[in-house]
């Protein structure tokens, strides 16, 4: 299964209440090993995030802006700011005193810079402590879009340094990262000494490695958070965020292709791929923003009809099976798409697997950008590489128009919101994972067990 | 609570309904609680849901126009079930007004499903319109935002220690201190400043807030102390930094780089520790010592039991072990499962003192005063369970009082109590 990358906004960079100090205070020192399915091969921000590595960028970088745990902005590397011009130029105050890990001063034209790399159509002025964004039509959440991970800001070349609570110690690509504690962090020095990365492991490789007691944090797939709960794990999930879909490589061209999609939609039994294939590891849906984010969520249907797909495959006038693609490396995929398969041939869809090489639809998991449900769109259609959406106001009926039109499209069907889901060793305290499946271990630390 | 008109008609949807969601349930203490805060609040806030009620009422009834209809309610937000009913009222009536009657939907024209829904910041409320044999329904949605919820301290007529909420904000609270005096004036420190706040008609009101400025970055699980000052108001002592208010005048702060040990439980106690500049616990090194000890094991917090002819010293250390220390011998209490927060404290009615002890439970914590007969711990209170972990817990300067600060889990604000041991009951 495709990973769509762009995303993944880990964003929100949340600093929230459920990141709270325990009954114990923390301790100082350690080293937390981690291991993940990615494999990044650079550690640019813009490079993390499209290896669908997020995380990491929090770990180096520091934004402009976070959201809080409601998805409102609050100040980061900002100290404050002023919308001007109808939201098409916003004047943005930075923080003194913050240094990059290269022993650089943050300043305007080092911000400025950062920015314009990540932002080739926004024109960023540096001013003496302030940088001014504009963009070419109103952007009323560009606070939003600063907290993405993308935006974060960095000084230097191929290998930038950042101003977040951790500094690059160690690095082979795709294989393994070690980070040091930067003890003059603008917002305090963490908790651990250092973090150790594991890249490339897939669920079974994470699994053994932290039954053997070689990593303190690991991944679990959502197909095995059940499983792991039953054997009294300590399991931590995400709210459902994570979007499974059927992407179409482009628009419906014809009426009858239109009708293709809309057969194959109504063909799904999405219950049941989330139930047996995933063992309830998401939750079902028609919409692409999740019900939490959104208020509505709830009103784009997904149930499953078949005489009605089976109407829409007799207007469809199918001539050659529609190519699915799905990600080999993703052990579930392969299954979820014969599903798809099954499905589709009970309505009359025919449609053909294939692994490699350009194909009509593609099945694929597209993180949840935002703690912001308008930067989420917006991202959503930066990966789908479709016309980003104007935005006529920031409320839930408004953001649902959008997402409507969206929807409308045909260019995707939602199937599942999954969970992200890690796993954590006896002695690891505050790790979280937000919402929207971002992982924080900025405040995590080590408890010293008792003898 | 704020209310934007975010009312939209908006044209129909394809049929079909999702399940349920079932988000990930709170345990049910934290959910009763969820309740009575919700509750609290809407009393608080006046629970109003006549306009956005309202709002609903006249889409549904544009979309429908005069006549019968079926109403169903379904909740899948966080109000709690009376507001539903309440909701319903409202709904019913304002449809009445426009000539919509509610009836049954076997004798109804159309049928609205109305969802009680909320995202992040706002309540979703959405009506989907089923009218005769229209194959999709229509809906009508509004959004209005949802109140920041604010609760005060945990306090039963039944305990023995007792918590009275001195403030609660956003911000972290490292300490807090209450004035007696005309008005009665609360200073609390947090990591940009020290807030004074009078207490005027039933409530504290920001007098004046000092800064705090500081150049080395402060440590990330900050801690700081709050004391009354002999001559001048207060001291403050933070990581590395001591500050000092003006004598006389207008009040100022004046802070300062500083390694000087900061005070255990008061100044009248004369034992000082070191406390590390870039990280959250004491080192161990005393000042100017206990009997004989120079130094003992890091520590977080330290609370004293007074012996007779001398003093035995309860340390929280960074080993998550309990050490007793009595001017000569070092003990570890290693059965006891206490978090890292101790504080001494007296009750009016005992000459001696009494150590407050949170426990290592998660998410939530208590607090609990014990008594040392030997070295052995007797619980002499009530557990007092607080919504949250607890962040700090410093005795008052005449012991009769600790300031526990903790944060709250269900708002995300944190609390500032003041703890007394009541005697006699």
């Amino acid at each position: 299964m495709k990973r769509f990358s762009l995303l993944w906004l880990a964003g929100s960079s949340l600093l929230w209440a459920g990141v709270a100090l325990a009954a114990i205070r923390p301790h100082y020192g350690g080293t937390l090993r981690l291991t993940m399915r990615q494999t990044p091969q650079a550690l640019d921000p813009i490079s993390l995030v499209q290896a669908d590595a997020s995380n990491l960028a929090r770990l180096i970088y520091d934004t402009l802006i976070v959201l809080d745990h409601r998805g409102q902005p609050e100040p980061s590397l900002a100290v404050g700011w002023q919308a001007e011009s109808g939201n098409q130029r916003w004047r943005i105050s930075l923080r003194n005193g913050v240094s990059f890990s290269d022993g650089t001063k943050m300043d305007a034209n080092t911000v400025a810079a950062s920015l314009r790399a990540a932002n080739p159509d926004w024109r960023v002025l540096a001013g003496t402590d302030t940088v001014i964004v504009q963009t070419a039509e109103p952007h009323p959440y560009l606070l939003a879009e600063l907290a993405l991970p993308r935006n974060s800001i960095v000084h230097g070349g191929l290998q930038p340094s950042g101003t977040g609570p951790f500094s690059l110690a160690q690095w082979t690509p795709g294989k393994h990262l070690s980070l040091s504690a930067t003890e003059q962090y603008w917002k305090g020095r963490p908790f651990l000494d250092s973090i150790e990365l594991d890249f490339g492991m897939g669920d079974r490789e994470q699994s053994a490695s932290f039954d053997l007691g070689r990593t303190d944090v690991a991944e679990i797939a959502p197909e095995n958070i059940r499983r792991a709960r039953a054997e009294g794990r300590a399991v931590v999930t995400s709210s459902p965020s994570e979007l499974l879909a059927l992407v179409f490589s482009a628009a419906p061209q014809s009426d009858e292709e239109a009708h293709l999609r809309n057969a194959l939609a109504l063909s799904l039994d999405i219950p049941a791929i989330n139930n047996v294939v995933l063992q309830g590891g998401g939750e079902p849906t028609g919409a692409l923003l999740p019900n939490w984010l959104s208020g509505y969520g709830f009103v784009f249907p997904f149930q499953a009809s078949s005489e009605r797909a089976r109407q829409e495959c007799a207007l469809a006038k199918q001539r050659a099976p529609l190519l699915l693609a799905y990600d080999a490396s993703d052990p579930v995929a392969h299954t979820i798409a014969e599903r798809i398969l099954l499905n589709a041939r009970d309505a009359g869809v025919t449609l053909q697997l294939t692994t490699h090489g350009p194909a009509g639809v593609t099945l694929a998991r597209i993180p949840l950008a935002s703690m912001d449900p308008q930067t989420s769109l917006t991202e959503l259609t930066r990966t789908l590489k479709i016309p980003t959406p104007a935005f006529t106001g920031n409320s839930a009926p408004e953001i649902y128009s959008t997402e409507r039109e969206l929807l409308r499209s045909r260019r995707m069907i939602p199937l599942i919101h999954l969970r992200t889901a890690i796993m954590l060793g006896p002695n690891v305290r505050q790790v979280a994972l937000f919402p929207d499946g971002s992982l924080y271990l900025n405040d995590a630390w080590l408890e010293v067990q008792k003898p | 609570m704020s209310w934007d008109d975010h009312s939209h008609q908006l044209e129909p949807v394809d049929a079909g309904y999702n399940s349920r969601i079932l988000q990930m349930l709170p345990s049910s203490r934290a959910r009763w609680l969820c309740c009575a805060f919700l509750l609290l609040s809407q009393l608080a806030f006046g629970a109003d849901w006549r306009r956005p009620a309202a709002q609903l009422a006249e889409k549904i009834s544009a979309l429908t126009g005069p006549g019968v209809i079926a109403l169903e309610i379904t909740n899948r937000s966080s109000i709690a079930s009376a507001d539903v009913e309440q909701i319903r009222h409202l709904v019913v009536s304002e449809l009445a007004a426009s000539g919509v009657r509610v009836w049954q939907p076997d004798q109804a024209a159309a049928t609205a499903e109305v969802t009680l829904s909320e995202n992040l910041q706002s309540y979703v409320w959405v009506a989907q319109i089923q009218q005769g044999s229209a194959a999709e329904p229509s809906l009508a949605m509004v959004s209005f935002d949802r109140p920041a919820f604010s609760v005060g301290g945990q306090n039963s007529p039944l305990m023995v220690l007792r918590a009275t909420t001195l403030m609660s904000q956003t911000e972290p609270i490292l300490d807090a201190v209450v004035l007696d005096g005309s008005p009665r004036r609360a200073l609390l420190l947090s990591g940009t400043g020290v807030s004074i706040f009078d207490f005027q008609d039933g409530r504290w009101v920001l007098a004046q807030t000092l800064p705090i400025v500081h150049g080395a970055p402060f440590p990330r699980d900050l801690r700081g102390r709050i004391l009354l000052g002999k001559d001048h108001l207060f001291d403050v002592y933070l990581p590395g930094l001591a500050c000092r208010s003006s004598e006389a005048g207008s009040l100022t702060l004046a802070c300062s780089p500083s390694d000087d040990p900061w005070p255990l439980v008061t100044a009248d106690f004369g034992l000082s520790g070191f406390y590390t500049p870039a990280r959250n616990f004491f080192t161990g090194v005393l000042a100017p010592g206990i009997g004989k000890q120079k130094s003992g094991p890091p520590f977080y917090s330290a609370a004293p039991i007074l012996k007779g002819n001398y003093i035995l010293w309860v340390l929280s250390g960074t080993d998550s072990q309990v050490h007793l220390l009595d001017g000569i011998n070092q003990q570890t209490a290693s059965k006891l499962r206490w978090g890292s927060n101790l504080a001494g404290i007296r009750a009016a009615c005992r000459s001696d003192w009494l150590v407050l002890a949170t426990s290592q439970e998660e998410p939530e914590d208590s607090v609990q005063a014990f008594e040392f007969p030997d070295r052995e711990p007797l619980a002499a209170s009530q557990r007092l369970a607080l919504n949250g972990p607890v962040q700090a817990l410093w005795s008052q300067q005449n012991g009769e009082s600790v300031t526990a600060v903790y944060a709250n889990s269900e708002t995300g604000n944190y609390e500032a109590l003041q703890l007394t041991l009541a005697c006699g009951q």
